[in-house]
């Protein structure tokens, strides 16, 4: 790899090395976006609602790619984390605020994560109380004692198994003629299950963590300005095939579940429905996916919490730090891990309230994050002539605006599911 | 913290920012928003202060400041005008640039975050003493310390977190974002090169790639040179891109030539070219053959800085040799003994220490050398080869057996564990 570089190669051989060097962020949190909170809100949109949802995920797409385009941007521009760069523009108290809201809401999508775990290896017929200790463990070990490099490439190859979603589409057959034409029809309802839905699909797809995440690997990667347009189609990809994972996964649940009237309640259930429709393989296959994508999301949720908090606090960061010297660090990621592990064991813990919970967790903070990086990518001094154009801001404080109305009606018809429910 | 223990106090900047400011007859003008000092002395006096009304910035000599209470109570007439619009050489605004920023902790040698800052006020003038980088002073921050400190006191009264601030002293820190005047880069200059290269280094790895350029631009050429050869390849690359190719090509110079050759090899062609052309011949020839390896080849590690004396040379002479090559020589544990180029064998500095006879030739005492890699070996044979054979250095030959240089045991290291 390295001796290549050294001949002076044609133009597009160069272009692709140069892209090869600079991905990874945007396709690693695309990824990890598909967590377990994402794949049961997917199965539960398409079951219910067929494909009337459908036509959602290409709005949703354009949002995602400007909120990730703007983190990976400043991270390229200034060479700082979101985090760092909230401490450094907005003092102690915002970042002290914005820390215990991002704690709170990563706890609650670990606890999602782990309630994945526990549900997809109940397929398998493994009990919760053992799979869910034991992975917690591995998780653990996997992130502190793996070497950065080993675990960003294990992560990066179980992204490709991704592709188990798509797959259990093309076997449970469906029609797509109608599927290409429900894509594209917007369909409004103005039933309250609807609109939940709707909120929770924006919800999932666009996460705060997402923008902190993003922003600290580019900067880890250490890319430079020459290298952003790699970096936009990096996150550009990353975004689009997140979203082709989710259509399939609504798109396979409505061409089977919707049509048979099977109601769903968890994604584990998707699964077991899916079984007698597109064989033993498509239940395997789902619930592959769904313990690959909850691992994947338990390992990095936690871990970039500890970085975020950390940093901003200015403690001592890193896994190549001594526990002794980065206490804060390992306790929080540590702290993380074994609460989220430990409530899925509650006995009858319902666990789709807490992953309904941490979606609103996640929709209550992120305006607030969108706000604070649209001040940040239009400050001048920060950004120079790569801060945010007029076109931009225009697309950006609409998707903030139509965010906020949306977190709004979360928040609201979330806390009133909770009292009612 | 409203003690006025007759000629000094202390406060922290908390305590000031957001007080009133009121002019001589008590009529509010703003609050204060921030400080201005001057930099270049040991513990800086505040110049001025920045006070704001509604979306408004403007000025006032803090020499104008009658007293500071309950408010900030300025003098009759005192001026106050608007803030300069571009940063002013050897002044810092405080809240600005200073404030939630990372600087370099010189004595600890590590990056810190600046949670509040300590002032010392006494004769009318108000100083910087300390920056307090500890939790109390982010508890200060957010406005809780009493209701804390209550708390501390009440649960474990002897807390060390209550009256042991961590505040580093100000003649010990190294902000780093702040428009700097003269005096204050020879201050800094020299702070920074009493740190160890490889703390240096660190620290240098964990800025962003802004102050990582600020910071590097403001060592000296040596100094710079030392840090890079600790630093990754990446950074060191990075690094070299952002200062002028002249002084580029000069730390090049300086570094040793296989560190100085792997900074290269990552530099897009045409940069590479210029920095070398603008290095001195000798130094600039040896760095280009280096490049023409396989960065994880022996031939890629080894430096051609070899002690590579003929069998006839003596004792005396070899010691000679060492001294007046010592500035280039990286590790000298073996000394090569070549004929015509071709390696014959070599003597350890023990044999030479102990050797009794200083007029004793090379030939006499030489050994036979257990292990040479080709330049093309793999890094890993080369570890093979030290660890089996104990080898601080291991020459490296080419395909006709003539030695072309050695790779010393902490670039192996380097390699193996990941951290090069």
């Amino acid at each position: 790899m390295q001796a290549e570089k050294r001949e002076a190669r044609p133009g597009r051989w160069r272009q692709i090395t140069l892209f090869l060097a600079v991905m990874g962020p945007g396709l690693i949190t695309a990824s990890v976006d598909n967590d377990a909170g994402g794949i049961t809100t997917y199965s539960l949109a398409g079951a219910q609602f067929g494909t009337k949802l459908l036509w959602t995920l290409g709005p949703i797409t354009v949002a995602l790619i400007v909120v990730q385009e703007m983190s990976a941007r400043m991270g390229v521009v200034t060479g700082k984390g979101l985090a760092d760069l909230i401490r450094e523009n907005f003092g102690v108290r915002t970042t002290f605020w914005v820390s215990v809201a991002l704690i709170v809401a990563n706890l609650a999508n670990t606890i999602a994560e782990f309630a994945g775990v526990a549900a997809s290896l109940q397929i398998f017929r493994i009990p919760p109380w053992i799979s869910v200790p034991l992975v917690a463990v591995g998780v653990w070990f996997l992130v502190l004692k793996g070497s950065n490099r080993v675990v960003e490439k294990v992560f990066l190859a179980a992204s490709l198994l991704y592709i188990a979603y798509p797959i259990s589409l093309v076997l449970s057959k469906p029609d797509w003629g109608e599927v290409a034409l429900a894509a594209v029809t917007p369909t409004f309802s103005g039933e309250g299950t609807y609109v939940a839905m709707l909120i929770g699909l924006v919800g999932t797809t666009i996460a705060p963590w997402m923008q902190f995440y993003q922003q600290a690997a580019v900067v880890e990667k250490r890319i430079n300005v020459d290298q952003l347009r790699f970096t936009r189609i990096d996150v550009v990809m990353g975004c689009i095939v997140t979203d082709v994972v989710a259509f399939s996964i609504v798109m396979a649940c409505a061409a089977t579940l919707h049509k048979q009237g099977i109601s769903i309640q968890t994604a584990d259930q998707a699964a077991l429905a899916l079984a007698p429709l597109a064989g033993k393989y498509a239940s395997w296959l789902f619930a592959f996916g769904l313990f690959n994508a909850s691992l994947f999301a338990a390992a990095i949720l936690p871990l970039s919490t500890a970085y975020f908090v950390t940093e901003s606090f200015g403690w001592e960061s890193g896994l190549d730090r001594k526990w002794n010297e980065a206490r804060q660090f390992y306790w929080l990621f540590t702290g993380i891990v074994a609460v989220g592990a430990g409530v899925v064991l509650i006995p009858r813990l319902p666990l789709i309230r807490i992953m309904l919970v941490s979606q609103i967790v996640n929709g209550v903070l992120l305006p607030f994050v969108l706000i604070y990086m649209l001040r940040l990518a239009n400050d001048e001094k920060l950004m120079g002539v790569h801060r945010n154009g007029r076109w931009f801001n225009l697309i950006a404080w609409t998707t903030t605006v139509v965010m906020i109305v949306l977190t709004g009606f979360l928040v609201v018809t979330g806390i009133r599911d909770l009292v009612s429910g | 913290m409203e003690r006025p223990s007759g000629k000094f106090r202390f406060l922290f900047f908390t305590d000031l920012v957001g007080k009133k400011v009121v002019d001589s007859d008590g009529k509010a003008l703003g609050r204060l928003a921030d400080l201005v000092a001057v930099t270049g002395e040991p513990y800086p006096p505040v110049e001025s202060l920045v006070l704001r009304s509604g979306r408004k910035l403007r000025q006032v000599p803090w020499s104008s400041v009658a007293s500071v209470n309950g408010a900030v109570q300025l003098a009759a007439g005192a001026p106050v005008e608007p803030t300069p619009a571009t940063p002013v050489a050897d002044r810092i605004r405080l809240g600005l640039e200073i404030l939630d920023r990372q600087i370099v902790d010189i004595e600890g040698a590590k990056l810190v975050r600046v949670n509040d800052l300590h002032f010392l006020e006494t004769k009318g003038q108000l100083r910087i003493a300390h920056v307090d980088v500890g939790l109390r002073g982010l508890v200060r921050r957010m406005g809780w310390q009493r209701p804390v400190d209550g708390m501390v006191s009440l649960v474990r009264p002897r807390s060390r977190y209550l009256n042991s601030d961590t505040l580093l002293s100000w003649k010990l820190v190294q902000p780093i974002e702040s428009a700097p005047g003269r005096v204050r880069i020879e201050a800094t200059k020299k702070a920074l090169a009493s740190l160890h290269p490889a703390d240096l280094a660190e620290i240098m790895e964990d800025l962003d790639r802004h102050q990582r350029e600020v910071l590097f631009q403001r060592l000296d050429v040596e100094t710079a040179a030392d840090a890079l050869e600790e630093t990754s390849t990446e950074v060191a690359t990075e690094l070299l891109e952002a200062v002028p190719p002249e002084k580029a090509a000069d730390i090049l110079e300086e570094m040793a030539p296989d560190e100085a050759a792997d900074a290269l090899s990552e530099l897009p062609g045409e940069t590479r070219e210029e920095l070398l052309q603008a290095m001195e011949r000798p130094e600039a020839a040896e760095v280009a053959e280096l490049l023409e390896y396989h960065p994880r080849s022996a031939g890629g590690l080894m430096t051609p800085d070899v002690m590579e004396l003929a069998p006839a040379t003596t004792v005396t002479e070899v010691f000679a040799e060492l001294r007046r090559r010592a500035e280039d020589l990286p590790v000298v544990y073996e000394v090569f003994v070549v004929e015509e180029g071709l390696l014959q064998g070599m003597v350890t500095l023990r044999d030479l220490i102990l050797a009794a006879d200083p007029a004793t030739p090379l030939s006499a005492m030489l050994r036979e050398v257990p292990a040479s890699v080709h330049s093309d070996a793999d890094v890993m044979d080369v570890a093979r080869a030290a660890s089996k054979y104990n080898l601080l250095s291991v020459p490296v030959v080419d395909s006709a057996g003539m030695l072309v240089g050695m790779v010393t045991v902490d670039d192996i290291l380097a390699e193996v564990v990941g951290a090069g």
